[in-house]
């Protein structure tokens, strides 16, 4: 119950803090109106030691005394705003992230930026989640920092915030700054079942091809398409000084396959997703080429990084996003 | 701009320590409780001291996996231990000295678990509290420096513990940590300043400071050697001529009592010291720094004529003795006569009791002395001549080791040995006036001082101590007489070490002869009278007085917190101000000079658009200045080739700043004429 409350409690304060900042669009730099600070335990340690000393020092009348408590009060201020300044004009560049399949985790990739002629120091990046991850920015430079975030199931994990905070110097205070940035990432569903691998259309033995077999038949040369694999890529002709391109095989023996979600009726959904997610990951590893038919989306049959990534997602979106269509 | 290529340890995950970053972190954290140990060196046991360092070594031989952690029944069986040694040397746990013994070795220990960045700062936290109590137990202006190196090593292990795994070196930390503590310094003096003292306190400790100076007894047959420190005992700042040397008596006890061995004051009799006097002559104005003593006497020239505060009491005697010990330095002024006259005869308890030679069966030659000088003079007056020249012709020396003193000690000093101090002197001056019938008492206090060209004030030292005596003449009132000059006549005029240069160390006797280092003695004892008087003895008075020339007609506590108020107030806006002032950079030599040129241009009526490279630039003024052209075209040049050409990349930097050098010079020597009239606009 009172952890109920507290949540809920957690949830209006960040709700608070978005509706006060409002969504943020990369690039950012961290202004005072979004930088926040307050004591750390240890500060407030610092502040009622300081205050004892205070006592001890008007008590006995005792100058020495009075004049340290009174340095170290002013240290105490000194340090909030040698915290602050740490934190203020920090720039946050971009996020990348990285898929996952549920069960591991998504890597979130944030830019840092330090534009200023001073160096910064360890300037933390948290989130729900994930383990908090640090660095240290020399003056004019930029540091790349990643987080790797629970992916527990499939579909999108959205980051609904970041915390970009700091102790430095002496760890009296922590600035802190809530991104309310667009970021995600998709999870893919556990690729699990024991299922055979459909053949459809499938000429020939019906075996397993190695990818790249000598047996294709050549078709020709054409543009280098992203997630060709290097083996295709015709490099004497790029040697020549030609662009990149890539050999083009016919699949001889007609390898395809077609993973359909319907074929798997005797299955829960999750259960057939993680079928076909298991069959999409094997065959990409054989190289074979695959289709995927889900309710509402098909994927004609090819392979390569880029094909896998788009089954793949198909998979972990359905049902979750209306139109997953083409990402 | 480019992305830090290979992340290093110092990025990436925060948290997990690397085993030498949690060395570096524990290793600061030790050093920081150890210096604060050191501060303590002298004033607790040498066992604490020794606690402390082992505890280090052992916390570090435990970060190196050398040995092993105490266990948690280990760790009770030290503290229940440090406990009772506590208790068992100062049979308390309350005071200052038993406390610091206890927040020594309760540190030690905690160093032991201080595996986690909390444990750390506490460690952190209690060596700020040793410095504390350090502060407390020794103010010293010697000691200031010593105080404020360590708050900075502990704010620079407070940056080391809280990030030991970040790029920030130890130097760089240092440098911060000193940044900070002095941008903190304006407010520091802001507190000491307007922060408004209590008078009182809210709770004591037993104070434990020996005592020092004189004490309200005198036995001169029992010391057989004066004690010689050159410690301050106070400072006398006067309003215009200070009195003459042979003036300069400062009166403490004065002693009524003898037994015939010991000089001492008796309990308080109202106003039975008697004898009311009219002071003559010119009146003395000062100001006294009273170093602590943790006596309750206030020390003032001669004749005081009045109590300087409503704690003090001016005895009948004329010896002010403070309700509250002297624990802290106190100043005070007062006005003082150098000679009175009786206002009246003298009471009849007073004279009984400065009659009493003390008893009659002991020193008895000096009786039968007494008895004869006095039968000889034909008035009190010639029977204090007659005494004195007894000594003057007697063959009596002034040594600061006299021999030791039997039971009759008045006789044995006055027939037998013959070598003695000031208290052998004004014991048997006093003795031998009592046995003769004349009222006569023992005064002690400090005789002359050295006069600090630097600070123009008078140093009394605690070697200056002296003991003279007064007699009642009828007439006269009590008259000083002080038979110590009548052996030593020097001892009026020059100070004790300079008198018995024997009495003093080698080091002490350069200190007090080579002029170069009495100067430098000098400068440094004003700087510590100073500091004694304006910064140790600051008080509410002082606070008020200041805020009484800041032009506030009657101050008061109220006012003190307004002025701190905005002082602090005033502080943090400069301090926020300075600490968000834009980071940007400031631009390079080059830059600026091609500003310098452009402006310029500019002011010969070529302003450079803003979208304009040096380039465009020199189209634009030859297209519309072109008389100006060829004087700016081979500096835009230059500029373009210095800034953007491949120069940059190739020559070394040494040869790229001369040329930066010379285009500077060059612009510099740029004189375009001026902007033509307007018509041709």
């Amino acid at each position: 119950m009172a952890a109920a409350t507290q949540s809920l409690l957690q949830r209006r304060i960040a709700a608070w803090f978005l509706k006060r900042q409002g969504p943020d669009r990369l690039p950012i730099e961290l202004r005072r109106r979004r930088l926040y600070i307050l004591p750390t335990r240890a500060g407030a340690g610092f502040a009622v030691m300081v205050f004892a000393m205070l006592i001890a020092a008007l008590n006995y009348g005792n100058s020495m005394a009075l004049l340290l408590t009174c340095l170290l009060t002013g240290f105490g201020l000194v340090a909030m705003h040698q915290c602050h300044r740490n934190m203020v004009g920090l720039r946050l560049l971009s996020a990348s992230t990285q898929s996952a399949f549920a069960g591991e985790h998504g890597t979130v990739s944030l830019v840092l930026a330090n534009e200023s002629p001073l160096p910064r120091y360890r300037l933390q990046i948290d989130t729900q989640g994930a383990e908090p991850a640090a660095c240290d920015l020399p003056p004019r430079s930029t540091c790349q920092l990643e987080l790797q975030v629970a992916a527990p199931a499939r579909g999108l994990v959205r980051i609904e915030r970041l915390r970009i905070s700091t102790m430095h110097p002496f760890g009296l205070f922590r600035a802190w700054s809530w991104v309310h940035a667009p970021i995600a990432f998709v999870v893919f569903p556990r690729p699990r079942g024991t299922r055979p691998v459909p053949v459809h259309l499938g000429g020939g033995d019906g075996q397993a091809r190695e990818p790249g077999a000598q047996k294709d038949e050549w078709l020709g040369l054409r543009p280098f398409r992203e997630g060709d694999s290097p083996r295709q890529i015709a490099w004497k002709a790029y040697a020549r000084g030609a662009p990149l391109l890539s050999k083009e095989y016919a699949a001889s023996g007609a390898q395809q396959r077609v993973f359909d979600f319907g074929q798997l009726e005797d299955l829960q959904t999750e259960a057939r997703l993680e079928q076909l997610a298991r069959w999409v990951v094997d065959a990409e590893a054989r190289g074979e080429s695959y289709a995927l038919i889900l309710p509402g989306t098909q994927l004609s049959p090819e392979h390569g990084p880029e094909h896998r990534r788009r089954s793949l997602t198909a998979l972990a979106l359905h049902g979750i996003v209306p139109s997953p269509g083409s990402p | 701009m480019s992305a830090s290529s290979s992340p290093d340890r110092s990025q990436g995950r925060a948290g997990a320590l690397s085993p030498q970053q949690d060395l570096r972190a524990l290793l600061w954290c030790a050093g920081a409780f150890l210096a604060a140990v050191l501060l303590h060196v002298g004033r607790i046991p040498l066992w604490a001291s020794a606690t402390a360092a082992l505890c280090a070594a052992w916390t570090v031989a435990i970060a190196l996996r050398r040995m092993r952690a105490p266990g948690r029944i280990l760790k009770g069986a030290l503290a229940l231990v440090l406990v009772a040694a506590v208790i068992a040397v100062f049979h308390t746990l309350n005071g200052l000295a038993a406390g610091t013994t206890l927040l020594a070795g309760m540190g030690s220990f905690k160093l032991l678990e201080a595996s986690a960045r909390r444990d750390r700062y506490i460690v952190i936290g209690t060596a700020l509290f040793l410095l504390l109590a350090a502060c407390l137990s020794e103010q010293g202006l010697l000691y200031a420096p010593l105080y404020a190196a360590h708050a900075w090593l502990c704010c620079w292990a407070l940056a080391i513990v809280t990030h030991p795994e970040s790029t920030l070196g130890n130097r760089a930390a240092g440098l911060l940590a000193l940044r900070s503590l002095a941008l903190a310094l304006p407010l520091t003096v802001l507190g000491f300043l307007f922060f408004p003292r209590i008078a009182g306190s809210f709770w004591a400790f037993p104070s434990g400071g020996a005592t020092t100076g004189l004490s309200d007894t005198m036995s001169p047959g029992a010391i057989s050697d004066l004690s010689e420190s050159l410690a301050p005992a106070f400072r006398v700042w006067f309003d215009g001529s200070p009195p003459p040397p042979a003036e300069r008596y400062w009166r403490g006890p004065v002693l009524h009592h003898f037994d015939g061995f010991t000089w001492s004051r008796p309990p308080f009799h109202g106003s039975s010291f008697g004898g009311e006097s009219v002071p003559l002559g010119r009146a003395y104005r000062y100001r006294i720094t009273l170093e602590p003593s943790s006596q309750h006497w206030w020390f003032a020239l001669d004749t005081v004529d009045g109590s300087p505060s409503t704690a003090v009491r001016l005895t009948t005697d004329h010896v002010l003795v403070s309700e509250r010990a002297v624990t802290e330095p106190v100043t005070y002024a007062a006005v003082s006569h150098t000679s009175v006259r009786a206002a009246g005869s003298l009471p009849f308890a007073a004279r009984h009791l400065d009659l009493d030679p003390g008893p009659s069966d002991r020193n008895t030659r000096a009786y039968a002395l007494a008895r004869r000088l006095r039968s000889q003079a034909p008035s009190d007056g010639a029977f204090v001549g007659a005494v004195l020249g007894f000594f003057r012709g007697g063959g009596f020396e002034y040594t600061l080791t006299p021999p030791q003193l039997g039971a009759d000690s008045i006789d044995d000093f006055l027939f037998s040995t013959r070598r003695g101090f000031c208290g052998h002197y004004a014991s048997a001056f006093v003795m031998l006036m009592r046995a003769g019938g004349v009222p006569a008492r023992v005064v002690t206090g400090y005789l002359g001082g050295e006069w600090n060209p630097i600070g123009h004030y008078l140093l009394v030292r605690e070697s200056d101590a002296h003991a003279w005596a007064e007699v009642w003449l009828e007439g006269h009132g009590w008259t000083r007489v002080d038979p110590t000059a009548v052996v030593a006549p020097e001892r009026l005029t020059r100070g004790i070490v300079d008198f018995l240069p024997d009495a003093t160390s080698a080091p002490e006797r350069l200190l007090l002869r080579v002029p170069w280092l009495v100067s430098a003695r000098q400068g440094w004892d004003a700087a510590n009278a100073w500091w004694t008087n304006r910064v140790i003895g600051f008080s509410l008075n002082n606070q008020l007085s200041i805020l009484h020339r800041l032009g506030f007609a009657a101050p008061r506590t109220r006012e003190l917190i307004w002025m701190l108020a905005c002082g602090i107030g005033g502080w943090l806006a400069v301090t926020t101000w300075q600490f968000g002032l834009p980071r940007s950079a400031r631009p390079d030599r080059l830059a600026r000079a091609y500003r310098r040129l452009c402006s310029k241009l500019a002011r010969a009526g070529a302003p450079r658009a803003l979208y304009q490279g040096p380039l465009a630039y020199t189209e634009a003024i030859a297209r519309r200045r072109p008389e100006l052209a060829a004087a700016a075209a081979p500096l835009l040049a230059a500029y373009a080739e210095l800034r953007y050409g491949a120069i940059s990349e190739e020559t070394s930097a040494k040869a790229r700043a001369s040329r930066v050098a010379d285009f500077e010079r060059r612009v510099r020597a740029l004189k375009p004429a001026a902007r033509r009239a307007r018509a041709s606009r």
